[in-house]
């Protein structure tokens, strides 16, 4: 009996190993794709009613086609939409220089370059009117969508009556909302009247809408909301085509037979959603991946170990600490610089940056590091906690009481350190607790996840709401690689009257806020630019901000790919010349 | 029994509308559904101030959980910010079964849900058989064989297992039978997906991917189940009316199977009666790590952006299979054990 149903147990395992076994993958031609409709064998495969082949003749060859190239990029989250839109987030808006078109991309210097348009605007050129309100655009004439209906100014000003309307729920109506009026007098000029002289208008037209597509839709149900090409854009005007998207599974792009400039070097594109980092690592190792994103700084031995390459892209992400100024709330030593001095120079960021982030990057000075928005002559506070612990006594805060941490009028130099639970910030924020505690400084390590971190005044986000005497993040200005940012206007301070300001620091500096005004008018480069340097002079003179780390996006490429360039405004601009080689 | 089980749906109404409030409620202190809107930065506050007003998140909370209950067609709402409710509400209210439109995805929650459910139902699906059956064999043997070789070879794998987070054993399975054989030439399961993108979505590859998360799920629950299922059928087996049938001379196999089984299973159904409806709300850290697209990973992801009408569906959609489930188990028990009636 007992030799039976061992016999019985074998068995079932010997069936279940032959059925797994069966299952194994075996090279399968991919399902048919419009794109394949081009790629035929170049000889038909012999019928069975021909005549034999004369013995002179060599046997025909039955030639396979070419394999499809398909590159996988795995993606740790799905997008949310691929409308221009309804997104501003990132996984979204970086596919769009695959299917979408812009009037211009920037390269891997975030250098822009024309696309749409035959040639950047300036003043130089006329396109844009002295008195900087008025630009125009010229637009390319062999422009196509991918169904073949020429690309027009037309659709431009269709996609911005569509951003203003408030019918459709937009992400943001932001540039478009500084738009006076927008005319088309030919179907390839654009232009564009401001209500005041806009010098960010370079962070506009990165995805066009198909009028010809989406207007009847707008005109039968009053919105674009609920457009069924929100979710499959299957009219684009980039070098490929949406296919295909499966929600929170993958998404396919093929080839675009009919982009003006050309065929992609690679047939396909697929993103695979693998919301986890570690799955996402192990699949890049294994090859299950051909690109990877956010790879974190520990990570990157383990990859390139495995032949794949990490390439950071400077998006204008800087991570620092914002301390909390609020006359009234705020801690009363921070209102003092030189206490902000003194915790710039008590902390180490270059070992940070060399231990917690394995070299992969450097101490930032300003939130406008590595641009050409940087006064050049600022270099990071260096780490010099002899001289801290002087200018804390300089301002008057001494441990009177012995316990270890300085004091005041009775106040305890006691802050509170916020951050989101990020590994790598709470491991810098104990760093930066014990670093603090050597010069008498005590601080209290607090965290929050992401979405309640980042939550406004009146939703109760702690960094918004003043709970936090010193707050960390990865900050960059408003529209990246446009420096602007409303991050420090007066007007923004948020309160109970006015909840949704996002100047959370509550720092009011009226020469700051007038430069910040200043900027926003200049639409020549060069004066933009000098008052970008007083700006970021400014700042970093009186420690509003102290930087951290430089914060470029790592990319992980793998083994097949070949000729990558990434960028940090438009990452995928160059999509084009990517190659895939086995 | 009909009228028990028309009674207990009866009484599940109030509980529904109870758990949906007091879920709602909950959902407000969630996070900002807005706050990630903006991407990577936080929303600009022209936009922030405008989306809450176009999403209904400038009402109150009573307002929203009003719209959210039976729709807002019945009344204006003020789309452009004048003060003037000038535009019709499109919303018809869970009631009329509109379960809202996700606020990240713009979608019809419905639509979300369907496109998941099915990824889920045959990942747990298949993971539940494996377990069911596994743990049925693993068990009976064990109590057969009892403090045999196997029998604590079972015990101690069976605790070694039941301890180990989930994540844990995800992660090992996925470099111990996909990463390093990979890379040293031997045959490999794939890491992440569902199929391959050369291969295509075809029923093999489907099956080939779930090996790995099912053998996660799996090794984990067996080790429960099987132990419940041992101890339990090492009680029948112990009862006089084994033993009567014993002494009559019954084959043993039809004893253990016909008189024995069918009782010691009754915790087993309890078991799976509570586990059934969690199914639907799918493996959250085995859809992460693998990449599956269950509903799991829609309900995580939902909470984590605030997205509030797809979490209030997948937690009521589950708490009405929780009460389907819960009286669908007293009716099996019922059926096996003849002493139990309902009146």
């Amino acid at each position: 009996m007992k030799s039976k149903w061992h016999f019985v147990l074998w068995t079932v395992f010997l069936v279940a190993g032959l059925l797994v076994a069966a299952c194994q993958p075996t090279p399968t031609v991919a399902p048919p794709t419009p794109t394949q409709a081009a790629v035929q064998p170049t000889q038909p495969p012999p019928q069975p009613t021909q005549p034999p082949p004369e013995p002179t003749q060599p046997p025909p060859q039955p030639t396979q086609p070419p394999a499809r190239k398909v590159a996988t990029f795995i993606w740790t989250q799905e997008f949310d939409t691929l409308s221009p839109l309804y997104t501003n987030m990132w996984f979204s808006t970086t596919t769009f220089e695959l299917w979408q078109c812009a009037a211009w991309l920037f390269d891997d210097q975030n250098n822009p370059f024309p696309s749409l348009v035959t040639e950047l605007p300036s003043v130089e050129n006329g396109m844009i009117s002295p008195d900087g309100k008025v630009i125009t655009l010229k637009l390319r004439d062999d422009a196509v969508w991918s169904d073949g209906e020429p690309l027009t100014s037309e659709d431009f000003a269709f996609t911005y009556e569509m951003y203003v309307n408030p019918a459709n729920t937009v992400a943001s109506t932001y540039p478009y909302d500084q738009l006076e009026k927008l005319e088309t007098p030919d179907p390839q000029t654009v232009v564009m009247t401001f209500k005041e002289p806009f010098a960010p208008w370079m962070i506009m037209w990165r995805g066009i809408l198909p009028a010809h597509v989406l207007r009847p839709v707008f005109e039968a149900e009053g919105s674009l909301n609920e457009a069924d090409w929100n979710k499959n854009p299957t009219v684009g005007c980039g070098p490929y085509v949406f296919a295909e998207w499966e929600s929170g599974s993958f998404a396919r792009f093929v080839a675009n037979e009919k982009y003006w400039l050309g065929k992609p070097k690679i047939d396909e594109i697929f993103f695979r959603f693998v919301p986890d980092d570690a799955s996402q690592i192990a699949a890049l190792q294994a090859g299950d991946g051909d690109l990877g994103t956010f790879i974190a700084w520990s990570d990157i031995p383990t990859l390139e170990k495995a032949g794949v390459e990490v390439v950071p892209a400077f998006s204008m992400y800087n991570e620092g600490i914002y301390f909390y100024m609020h006359p009234e709330k705020g801690h009363p030593a921070l209102q003092d610089l030189r206490v902000r001095k003194a915790i710039a120079l008590a902390t180490d960021r270059f070992s940070l940056c060399t231990d917690l982030l394995l070299g992969g990057t450097v101490p930032a000075a300003t939130d406008w590091d590595q641009t050409p928005w940087n006064d050049p002559s600022l270099q990071p506070w260096p780490y010099d906690p002899d001289q801290a612990k002087a200018l804390l006594d300089e301002a008057g805060w001494v441990d009177s009481n012995g316990d270890g941490v300085r004091d005041k009028d009775g106040v305890e130099l006691v802050l509170d350190y916020g951050t989101t639970t990020r590994e790598i910030r709470k491991d810098t924020q104990a760093v930066l607790q014990q670093q603090l505690a050597a010069v008498g400084i005590k601080v209290n390590l607090l965290n929050a996840e992401a979405d309640l971190f980042f939550s406004g005044y009146g939703e109760g986000g702690p960094a918004a709401r003043g709970e936090y005497d010193l707050f960390e993040y990865s900050t960059s200005p408003s529209q990246p690689p446009d420096p602007d940012t409303a991050d420090w206007l007066c007007s923004e301070i948020p309160s109970d009257e006015y909840p949704d300001g996002s100047n959370w620091q509550a720092n009011c500096d009226e020469e700051l806020d007038a430069l910040f005004a200043k900027q926003r008018t200049q639409v020549d480069l060069e004066q933009r630019m000098a008052t970008f340097h007083q700006i970021t002079k400014h700042i970093f003179e009186n420690v509003y901000w102290l930087g951290l780390w430089q914060d470029p996006d790592t990319w992980a490429v793998g083994k097949r790919l070949k000729n990558v360039k990434i960028s940090g405004a438009t990452p995928l601009y160059s999509i084009m010349e990517w190659e895939l080689v086995e | 029994m009909g009228r028990y089980v028309a009674r207990r749906l009866l009484q599940a109404v109030p509980l529904l509308f109870i758990i949906s409030v007091i879920l709602f409620v909950l959902m407000q202190s969630i996070g900002d559904p807005l706050a990630t809107m903006s991407g990577r930065r936080p929303t600009r506050s022209a936009d922030r101030e405008r989306l809450k007003r176009q999403l209904g998140l400038d009402q109150p909370v009573l307002m929203q959980y009003v719209y959210w209950l039976v729709g807002n067609d019945w009344t204006s709402i003020d789309l452009d910010g004048d003060g003037v409710r000038e535009t019709r509400g499109e919303r018809k209210g869970v009631l009329r079964g509109d379960l809202g439109r996700s606020l990240k995805k713009r979608q019809p929650v419905l639509d979300l849900i369907g496109e998941r459910l099915p990824n889920t139902l045959l990942l747990m699906g298949t993971y539940e058989m494996v377990v069911l059956v596994g743990a049925v064999a693993l068990g009976i043997y064990s109590a057969v064989r009892q403090y045999s070789i196997f029998d604590h070879a079972v015990t101690g794998v069976s605790f070694v297992l039941y301890s180990m987070p989930i994540f844990f054993i995800a992660l090992l399975s996925m470099y111990l039978l996909a990463v390093k054989p990979k890379q040293w030439g031997l045959p490999y399961f794939p890491t992440v997906g569902m199929f391959e993108p050369e291969a295509g979505k075809t029923v093999p590859q489907v099956i080939w991917h779930m090996v790995l998360p099912v053998l996660s799920l799996s090794l984990i629950s067996l080790a429960g189940y099987s132990r419940y299922m041992r101890s339990s059928m090492l009680e029948v087996l112990s009862q006089d009316y084994i033993r009567t049938a014993k002494s009559k001379g019954l084959e043993r196999r039809y004893v253990l199977f016909a008189h024995a089984l069918k009782n010691a299973s009754l915790p087993i159904v309890t078991l799976i009666g509570l586990d059934l409806p969690t199914l639907l709300g799918g493996a959250i850290v085995t859809e992460r790590i693998f990449g599956w697209p269950g509903m799991g990973r829609l309900f995580f992801d939902s909470v984590s952006d605030a997205d509030t009408p797809v979490v209030m569906a997948i937690l009521m959609m589950v708490s009405v299979a929780v009460v389907v489930f819960q009286i669908l188990t007293d009716v099996i028990y019922a059926w096996l054990d003849p002493r139990i009636r309902y009146e």
